[in-house]
This record gives structure tokens, sequence and C-alpha cells, in this order.
């Protein structure tokens, strides 16, 4: 059943991200940017990884898409259709085929026959929060300073003065 | 859940993603490019944790780890592709490209 | 759960002052914003006291993740200092440059230090994942700190779109060695991939997915294609903050990763680096001789000068600690002398470029003739690259030679040798034109205290280093792991 489900999902995903670097519209490329990234949140919630699964709603489906989207009225998108790829659309599409064919048999293989427990306890938000902030207090903290720098610089350069 | 079937799939994001960096001209479209690249490294991450023994979360973590940093970088290279459309109009890298060999 | 506050106290320390010097720029008037750049110096200083205070000291923290041991130690004082010098360079540039605002422009290097800082304590995939991206963040912020500079700005969106594709490529490959070994820490990676023989294809995989991020940092082959444009439409001292500094964190972590934690797989990322370390060379001196503007030329020079740290590790074994130790020795011994003659190149090509506004190589024709000094010191700078005796950077490229030697590297040595005789054209045309050529243009170039300073420094420090080489080889060989 959560094979199906995810057999569905992931078919979605892919395809919604194929359209995404192919396609002319770019407010329709930012939309279809939306569908795979709420697939990936249900994948996770299937995998069991509920609290990043609602962290990725929150973050990339709630802030990165506005983002993207303000970045693209600001910088006039063209609504309508526009020129495609650069010339290097034929470099690209080798190499991204190759890195593929490359990667994905070796991952197969090597993993065949592992699966996924998809029957955890409840309390996985309470388990994440003890371990980010017992073991992995440092780069917590080293994160809150990034975000404040990236907060500053970010401001600094966008602002109008 | 066979773990491999996970695996193709987010090997799958990642090439679309590097296409997407390598072939597209508009700016905000290489960043959603690298937007996915990184979700298809949170889900390996994810789905590597499912299959591995033991309690521990450290996928999970690292995930988080990636998408408060995917946040900021967004941030910080949007900031970029706004500066450069107001000094010069335009976003498609084609034409950015004043400096040579 | 232990916290150590003693061995985090640089950190703390260091977070405070770029919080500090962010929040007072805030509030100063527009007359009054140099005063950045005395807060941002003592605040350095005081954090170079605190690393001070750890030396020689063996301490770990937060369950593992934070080690303050001697390589970590040698590589936090790298830093401050390298700091320190750019940071004496910039204040003249700034000066000049009504664009750049004091406080933004050191409150980001801050930030930076503080991540290049982490990273030399940092054991763990995680950990050593975020101290990069904060290195990187403030840089790109950087690059793009002339915000009305078209060049400054697209320097700033390549070297962005490069760093975020290879933080992405190297994040995938990370991923998979967690997915090996059930662990983000170098020890527990390492003692995960212990005698495992069916991993070959995905260890490979997943090496190749990791040097490409580490390459980028580091400015390898063929990941290095942003310095020139960087390092160009970038302020001066920005490029040399990058060049030194945050290079060498780059290697920080590459060695931790490869050697902390792939150690046990040296077999199958040796031949990777000698040839990443070849190529990378080769690339950086051929095109740097036809570049004929200075800055392009110490980036290229720059990135032949990665090459050359590089190619030790084509020699690692995976269970010769000896050689190991070695190796690790003579890189950072040669990224001390590096810090030293690089910022120096840059601090006399921003000296030369602030007053006659030229930066062709064709400008510093006849240097000689107008002030003395700086034709010196440049000249100095541009030997000790090229490793030309008596000056630091000729013991600094022996001692490399001596470990590729001992590690049965002949061929690469013969080719770094060859190499090592192309650059020295180029080299040596640069200082041609200062001593030989003549100009019409007669005034002597004039400079802050702080810029002559950290010149001053830089030469003196790569003059008695040439002939005192032991105090280097002594500082490098604390730095060790084994």
């Amino acid at each position: 059943m959560q094979g199906l489900i995810f057999l569905v999902v992931a078919a979605t995903s892919g395809f919604a991200a194929v359209r995404l670097v192919t396609n002319k519209n770019l407010v329709h490329a930012a939309l279809y940017l939306v569908v795979t990234l709420m697939g990936m949140a249900i994948i996770f919630l299937l995998l069991t990884a509920e609290f990043v699964a609602w962290v990725q709603v929150l973050i990339y489906v709630g802030a990165v898409i506005v983002l993207l989207l303000f970045g693209l009225m600001l910088t006039r998108a063209q609504i309508g259709k526009t020129a495609l790829d650069r010339q290097q659309r034929w470099v690209a599409g080798p190499v991204a085929l190759v890195l593929f064919g490359v990667t994905a048999p070796v991952l197969w293989r090597f993993f065949d026959g592992r699966t996924i427990s998809l029957d955890r306890q409840s309390g996985n938000t309470e388990a994440l929060g003890t371990e980010i902030f017992t073991k992995f207090v440092l780069p917590f903290e080293v994160v809150s300073v990034l975000l404040l720098a990236a907060l500053v610089g970010a401001v600094f350069l966008a602002k109008k003065d | 859940m066979p773990l491999n079937w996970v695996l193709v799939l987010t090997t799958f994001l990642f090439c679309v993603g590097v296409y997407g960096v390598l072939a597209r001209r508009n700016a905000v479209i290489v960043l959603m490019s690298i937007e996915i690249m990184l979700n298809a490294v949170n889900l390996n991450l994810i789905a590597f944790n499912g299959a591995l023994e033991g309690d521990r979360l450290i996928g999970q973590v690292f995930a988080l780890f990636v998408i408060a940093i995917a946040a900021a970088e967004l941030g910080v290279g949007l900031a970029i592709v706004l500066l450069i459309y107001r000094n010069s109009f335009t976003v498609s890298l084609d034409e950015v490209n004043l400096l040579k060999w | 759960m232990d916290v150590n506050f003693e061995a985090l106290l640089p950190e703390l320390l260091l977070t405070l002052v770029a919080c500090g010097v962010m929040t007072i720029d805030l509030f100063l008037p527009k007359e009054k914003r140099g005063l950045a750049f005395p807060l941002a110096f003592i605040g350095v200083l005081a954090t170079l006291a605190a690393v001070l205070n750890l030396y020689g000291q063996n301490l770990t923290t937060l369950d593992g993740m934070f080690v303050v041991d001697r390589f970590a130690v040698i590589f936090k004082i790298i830093f401050c200092v390298a700091a320190l010098l750019v940071f004496a360079v910039s204040q003249a540039y700034l000066n000049d440059d009504k664009d750049v605002p004091h406080g933004e422009y050191y409150t980001m290097m801050l930030f930076s230090l503080l991540g290049m800082l982490t990273i030399a304590s940092s054991r763990d995939l995680i950990a050593i994942f975020v101290a990069l991206e904060m290195i990187s963040l403030p840089a790109f912020i950087l690059a793009g700190i002339r915000k009305y500079d078209i060049r400054s700005n697209e320097a700033a969106l390549k070297f962005f779109l490069f760093g975020v594709l290879s933080t992405a490529l190297m994040l995938f490959g990370m991923s998979l060695f967690y997915g090996l070994t059930g662990a983000t820490n170098l020890a527990d990676i390492s003692a995960g991939l212990a005698g495992r023989t069916d991993i070959d294809e995905v260890a490979l995989l997943a090496i190749l997915f990791l040097i490409v991020g580490f390459g980028f940092k580091v400015s390898a082959f063929p990941f290095q294609w942003w310095v020139p444009d960087t390092y160009e439409g970038a302020p001066i001292p920005v490029a040399a903050f990058l060049s030194v500094a945050s290079k060498t964190a780059g290697f920080v972590g590459l060695f931790q990763v490869m050697f902390l934690g792939l150690g046990e797989l040296a077999d199958m990322w040796r031949p990777m680096f000698a040839v990443i370390g070849i190529v990378t060379m080769t690339f950086g001196n051929l095109v740097a001789i036809q570049q004929k503007q200075i800055v392009r030329l110490l980036a290229y020079s720059s990135i032949a000068q990665a090459g050359y740290m590089l190619v030790p590790l084509g020699v690692a074994s995976a269970t010769d600690g000896a050689l190991n130790t070695q190796i690790i020795f003579s890189v950072v011994a040669y990224l001390l002398v590096y810090a030293f003659m690089e910022t120096g190149a840059f601090a006399a090509a921003t000296a030369f470029g602030r007053k006659t506004g030229k930066y062709l190589i064709e400008d510093y024709a006849g240097l000689f003739g107008r002030s003395p000094a700086l034709a010196v010191a440049m000249a100095a700078f541009l030997f000790s690259l090229a490793g030309i005796p008596p000056f630091a950077g000729w013991w600094a490229k022996f001692v490399i030679f001596k470990t590729l030697i001992e590690g049965d590297g002949l061929v690469l040595a013969v080719i770094m040798a060859l190499n090592t005789v192309i650059a020295m054209f180029f080299y040596l045309a640069v200082v041609k034109k200062m001593f030989v050529d003549k100009s019409e243009d007669t005034a002597a170039i004039a400079m802050p205290r702080s810029l002559a300073g950290a010149i001053g420094i830089a030469a003196i420090v790569i003059t008695v280093g040439g002939f005192l080489p032991n105090l280097f080889g002594q500082l490098a060989e604390n730095a060790n792991f084994f």
C-alpha cells in the first residue's frame, strides 16, 4: 500500500521536476516547483519523518516559493513565453543523463534488499528535538549565526538607498 | 518499502536539478533547480535514516540543517540576482558576461 | 552532555565581536564609520589571544563534535593572522572607495572568519558542512559588496552559482557516506568503513561527489572557473581574503574528511588527487602566462598554488601513519608561508592600484625607480611564490618535493618541478617590468601606515622564514592528527 502511494507521488514529483526545467513559462516553473516540494513532503510523511515533512511544507512550500515568486516578479519575468535555453543545453543534457546512468545503477545494486522500516513509534518530534539540542548543538548555534549573517547581508545587498 | 526505489527517485531528481543549473538561462530558474537538488539530498538522508538500524535520527537532523541552510542561500542568491537586475536590467545568464578570459 | 567553554572561547568571543561591530555600526554617525576597523581588528586580536591560550591542549567537547587539538589551533592561528593582515589592507581600500560600507564589510569578514575557526575544530560531517556554508555565505556578500559596479555583481553571481552547485554535489556525497556507515561523526565513519570490501563502487562515487564540493573551495580543476572573474570583480582585499583564508579553510575540511573519515579508502582517492593536483597546477600556470592584468595573474597563480598543495595528497597511504603525517606537515607548512606571500602580493597590488588606478602589468614598469620599497616587497612576494631562494616559498616547495619523493611520487615531483619552471616566466616578467623597464610617471606611491605595515610585515616574515625555516617548520610540525 505504501509502496503504491510512493510510486504515484514519486512519478508526479519527477514529472513536475522535469517540466520545471524544461518549460518556457517562468511562473509555471515556480508552480511545478510547488508540486515537486509537496511531493517530497508527502514522501517524508510516508517515511515517518513527520517533523521534517512539516518543516518542508512550512519553509520550502511556504517561504521559499513565495520568495522565488517575488524574485520572478521583481525581475520582470515575462509571464508569457521566453526563449528557452542557453547553448549549453546540448552539453547539460548528456551530462545529466550520464550522471544518472552511472549513479542510479550503482546505488540500486548496492542497496538492493534493504528496506525502510515504516513502523516507528510516536514522539518523533521529541526525539528529534533532544537529538538536535544535545548532540548537535554546535551546528545549531552556527546555523543561527549563519542565518543572521545571511539576513543582514541579503538585506544590505537588496535594499535601495 | 524498498530502499533502492527511493534512491532512484533521489538520483533522478538530483540529475534533473543538474540539468536545470547547467542549461537554463534565467537565474531564478537556476535557483529553483538548486532547490530540487537539495531536496533530493534531503530525501536521501531521510531514506537512509529509515533503512539503518538503531534509533538514531541523524539523517533527519542533517535534513533539517540542509533545509535551513538552503533557505539562507536562497535569500542571498535572490539578493544578488536582484542586484544584477537593478544594475543591468537583465537576469539572463547569457548577457551577464563582462569578465572574460 | 559536556560543554567545555574554554575550548569554545575563541568562537564565542568572535561571535560577540561580529555582532558587536554590526550593532555599533548601526548607531555610528556617517563620519565615524571608520570605527569599524579598530573594533574588528582588536576583536580578532582578542580572539587570537584566546586561541593561543589553547595552544598545546587537547580538548574534546560536545560529544566529539568539537575538538581542540594541535591541528585545530595551528589553523585557527593562521586564520586569525590572515584576517588581521587582510583587515589592514582593507582599511586603505575602504577609505578610498566611498561605495563600500565599513560596517557591513567587516561584519561579513568576521562572520566568515567565525566559520573558519569552527571548521578547524569540527569532526563531524554536519558540523563541517555548516561551517563551510558559514564561510561561504558572507563571502558571497563580500564579493558583491560594491553594489553599483556591474563587474562586482557579476563576480558575486558567478561565485554564488558555483558555490551552491558544489555544495549540493558535496552534500550528495556526504549523504551517501551516511548511508554507508550510519554516522556523520568522522571517527564513526572511519570505523564503519573499516574492513568492508563490498562498498567500492558506492564509495568511489561518493568520494567523487565530495571532492567536487571541496574542489570548488580550494579552486581545484575543474571547479576553478569562478576564481579569475570573482577575484577581478570583487574588491582586492576580498580577493586576498578568499585566496588565503577561504582556500585554507577548504584544505582544512578536505584533510579532516579524507584523513580522519576516509583514511581507509586512501587507495581510492589518492589517484584522484594526484590527477587533480597536476591538472590544476598546469592549467593555472599556463593560463597565467597570458594574463595582462595583475589581479587575474594573481588569481591564476593562486589556482596553480592550490595545485601544489593538492599533489601531496596524491601519495597518501591507508596504512602508513608516518607518511600521512609528513603529508599534512608539508601542506600546513606551505599554507603558513602561502598566507603571508599571497596576502603580501595582493596588498602590494592594492597599494599600487589605489594610487594609480591602474591594474595592468604594463603599468608596473619602472616601479623600482618610483617606490623602491614597494617594488622590492612585491619582488620578494613574487620570488617566494615562484619558489626562488632565499625566501620562504622556496623552503615550502622543497618540503613538498621531499614529501612527494618519500611517498614514491617521483612522477608528480617531476611534473611539479616543470610547473615551477613554467611559473617563473610570469613571476619574473612582472619583476623585470618593475626593475628593468622605465616609466614616464615618476611619482612615488604613497600609502597609509596600515597598508605599509601589512606589506612590510608579510615581506619580513617570508624573508626571515627563508633564512630560518625552522620557525615555520616547528609550527607546522605541531599540526597533525596522528
